[in-house]
């Protein structure tokens, strides 16, 4: 902190009177920005990008299955199309997507902030996403993973180079979720407005701290997992090997430590948006608050403990599969905790059938069907039953689709004015909303009967399997016919996005008349979002009363003297406030 | 000028909006960094703990320990010689601690003699650490041949890569303390390089303890 601008007191700044000049140009605005709301749509329209692959990845598999013995593809093909479909939908669009998209986006907003914690790091962790995007799809050139977006040795050590290369993207893609998880709990704990106290806080805050600590500190755990997977690929060290002692279980401790977290990384940011939304669209304050919130922590901290549950067929202990199965079940608490609120939060409300309150109203239904199966799951005699099936595939996508997803595109119509300043086209919403629902409850809803008579999952043929059950391919086939109703959804949300940009009606400053603090401000936000910090003294969902601001921007227009705004601006004296003081 | 705002305020935040006009933006700017870095810290933890149950697994999984190569056991490691040189680690957090405290009570001079001491001390240990690896195991035990050895090398390793980065680290702070970027009241980098230090210290009992006495 010795460059010239470090060295002035607050008392200069406030002397100067100046605002900083805004970033000039398409290159300093969009690209080398510093700017939390840039890099949120530098994640956003990456993860986009790389959904529209992985999504296409997924329909080729889905193709494959209309036939028994395989339609489209060889079977190598489609473990490599299955593996990276699951790997680039986990790392590279789920997680960027609701951390890094919309969590850049609307945390530093609702906390009352200017930026994040650290404007740098989080550029960096953003930098280093389209590296590991880069570096995944590069192994398909050496031949492809084909393990399954687990790649357990020893079958994923026969991958070679292409291997390798996973273990690299996921190297890669874990630091740049390690710093973002650090940069928005210091962000959380120590840049939140004059009065906002932690009870204080939008749900949807509490969701992002949950989260950053889960990625912070369980994403480390992966790191290790696969550099040692790298080490011994590429120096043949004996980690996993169990021909020269290693243990191939340890990876899967190692790996799930993480990637149970993992799920709810890109689940409890959708609690957070579902908790959002609920109450703006229902006119009512959200009910149980405190319970909301501090679930979101139960479920934090829980997730640490319950990750062997993917591993009783692995041959773990019997006396550690009782305690692990009752720590699953015990998670489940917190979680239906969430789903009565939100339901009470409906109860007796005004409801608005926005496209936003759809997308919310169905992760309602589809994520607690997705958490009953999970329920299900946990026991370890039904686990040991159907873990090799369907029915996993199918809880994981309704968990996965319908909670993940569904929580993403409610963010989308609901802050997309304030992201923009115009409106989501409302008709291609709903009707994008529509396709979404029933492909999603058709493509994934028969994976769990199929899974019950004992289809096995990540088969390239089932042609055994159909010869027993012969429905098996008439609901495949109805599978891959709902899927394409989500392409189309999809397909029709990005034209929405772009088309409305230009052609959606004006928002204003409060379009939904909600009452969290980004709603307090110019749609779009300036880049130094509040030209004063607010002072906030009550909860932002109290529909009957005053909002709980002062010092909003509408409020302090009256006096220019409080527009006066300090920001650290990408130029190299910012470089050098970087270092140590 | 400096009640602008603050008027309103209360308890802790009253407090911290009086004491911040000292000099608001470092202090701030200090809050978040050193939060920032105690995170790194424990996420950095979190990195040698998943590897110590890796080890931890792989050992207590193995029939024997060390284990058997081409039929013959492959031996212990050096105690004695690694105690030597864990006092000498923790020798180095000793005298870090002084130099941080001598650089609190603006002993300037002897601030220089103490960090000096560090990180002499420190790149003994790494000679040390050298000298272990080179002499005693890389004739028997690679860490591409057992677990024992991936375990052993990657584990040390990462520690000998944290205190040759710590001491790189210390090296540039004394170089900035040189060209007086701190400050009597203001000196984040060195409370940062002072936590660092002593953090690769606790994590090497850990590492002495699962090595070389269980």
């Amino acid at each position: 902190m010795h460059s010239d601008t470090a060295h002035e007191t607050h008392e200069d700044h406030l002397d100067h009177g100046h605002i900083h000049p805004a970033p000039e140009g398409f290159i300093r605005k969009y690209v080398f920005s510093l700017d939390h709301k840039v890099i949120g749509f530098q994640y956003f329209f990456t993860g986009i990008f790389v959904l529209l692959i992985a999504g296409s990845f997924a329909e080729l598999v889905r193709l494959q299955l209309t036939d028994p013995n395989g339609a489209i593809m060889s079977h190598t093909a489609y473990n490599e199309m299955f593996t990276m479909h699951g790997t680039a939908m986990v790392w590279m669009v789920l997680i960027p997507l609701v951390t890094g998209a919309i969590g850049n986006f609307v945390m530093p907003l609702q906390i009352g902030a200017r930026d994040v914690a650290f404007p740098w790091l989080n550029m960096a962790s953003f930098r280093i996403f389209p590296i590991a995007v880069a570096t995944l799809f590069s192994s398909m050139l050496f031949g492809g993973p084909h393990a399954g977006w687990t790649e357990y040795p020893p079958i994923s050590l026969a991958d070679g180079t292409a291997g390798a290369l996973w273990c690299m993207a996921i190297f890669i893609i874990g630091i740049s979720s390690t710093m973002t998880g650090l940069n928005f709990m210091v962000t959380i704990m120590k840049m939140r407005a004059p009065g906002m106290t932690w009870t204080r806080m939008p749900l949807f805050v509490w969701a992002t701290f949950a989260t950053a600590l889960m990625n912070m500190f369980a994403t480390v755990a992966l790191s290790v997992a696969v550099g040692a997977l790298f080490l011994e690929h590429v120096f043949n060290v004996p980690w996993y090997d169990p021909a020269r002692g290693g243990s191939p279980v340890l990876f899967q401790h190692m790996f799930w430590f993480y990637s149970h977290p993992a799920v709810y990384i890109f689940i409890i940011p959708a609690f957070g948006v579902v908790s959002e939304v609920l109450p703006v669209f229902a006119r009512k304050p959200i009910f149980g608050y405190k319970m909301i919130a501090f679930s979101s922590m139960a479920i934090a901290l829980l997730s640490f403990t319950v990750w062997m549950h993917h591993m009783f067929p692995a041959g773990i202990a019997p006396w550690l599969q009782l305690p692990f199965m009752i720590l699953t079940y015990a998670i489940g608490v917190p979680t239906g905790i969430k789903i009565f609120s939100w339901m009470a939060t409906l109860w007796a409300g005004r409801i608005y059938f926005t496209t936003a309150m759809l997308y919310a109203m169905g992760f309602l239904i589809t994520f607690t069907f997705g958490g009953l199966t999970g329920i299900f799951l946990a026991s370890v005699p039904v686990d040991l039953h159907e873990h090799g099936t369907y029915f996993v595939v199918g809880h994981f996508h309704y968990v996965v689709a319908g909670g993940a997803v569904m929580g993403f595109l409610a963010s989308i119509p609901y802050w997309y004015p304030k992201a923009t300043g115009r409106m989501l086209d409302e008709r291609m919403g709903q009707i994008g909303f529509w396709l979404f629902f029933l492909g999603l409850n058709g493509t994934f809803g028969p994976m769990h009967w199929l899974g019950l008579e004992g289809m096995p999952r990540r088969y390239a043929s089932y042609a055994n399997f159909a010869s027993q059950y012969p429905d098996a391919v008439f609901w495949n086939r109805f599978e891959t016919a709902c899927s394409f109703l989500m392409v189309a959804s999809v397909g029709l949300l990005v034209f929405n996005i772009f088309w409305s940009m230009k052609n959606g009606k004006v928002a204003g400053i409060n379009p939904w008349g909600a009452r969290t603090l980004e709603w307090t401000i110019s749609s779009p936000p300036p880049y130094y979002n509040f030209k004063k910090l607010p002072y906030v003294y009550g909860r932002p969902y109290d529909f009957d009363q005053p909002m709980p601001y002062q010092n909003t921007d509408l409020e302090i227009e009256a006096f220019p003297e409080y527009g006066k705004v300090v920001m650290p601006i990408p130029t190299a004296g910012a470089a050098a406030g970087a270092g140590a003081h | 000028m400096a009640a602008v705002g603050t008027q309103h305020l209360t308890g802790h935040d009253a407090v911290a909006a009086r004491y911040r006009n000292v000099d608001p933006v470092y202090f701030e700017t200090r809050d978040l960094r050193l939060t920032g870095f105690v995170l790194f810290l424990l996420s950095d933890c979190i990195l040698f703990s998943s590897f110590i149950f890796a080890y931890v697994y792989l050992r207590n999984s193995a029939p024997a320990w060390p284990p058997f190569l081409n039929g013959t056991q492959l031996p212990w490691f050096d105690t004695s010689f690694a105690a030597v040189n864990s006092v000498v680690l923790f020798g180095s957090g000793v005298t870090m601690h002084f130099a941080l405290e001598n650089w609190k009570h603006l002993h300037r001079q002897k601030f220089f003699y103490w960090l000096i001491a560090t990180i002499v001390l420190g790149l003994g240990f790494l000679g040390g650490q050298a000298h272990e690896w080179s002499g005693v195991f890389a004739t028997v035990l690679t860490w591409s041949n057992s677990t024992m050895g991936a375990s052993f090398f990657v584990l040390t390793g990462l520690h000998g890569l944290h205190v040759f980065i710590g001491t790189v680290f210390l090296t540039v702070l004394g170089i900035q303390a040189k060209n007086n970027v701190y400050t009597g009241s203001k000196y984040l980098g060195l409370t940062a390089g002072t936590l660092y230090w002593h953090f690769v210290d606790v994590i090497w009992v850990a590492l002495f303890y699962l090595f070389y006495l269980l």
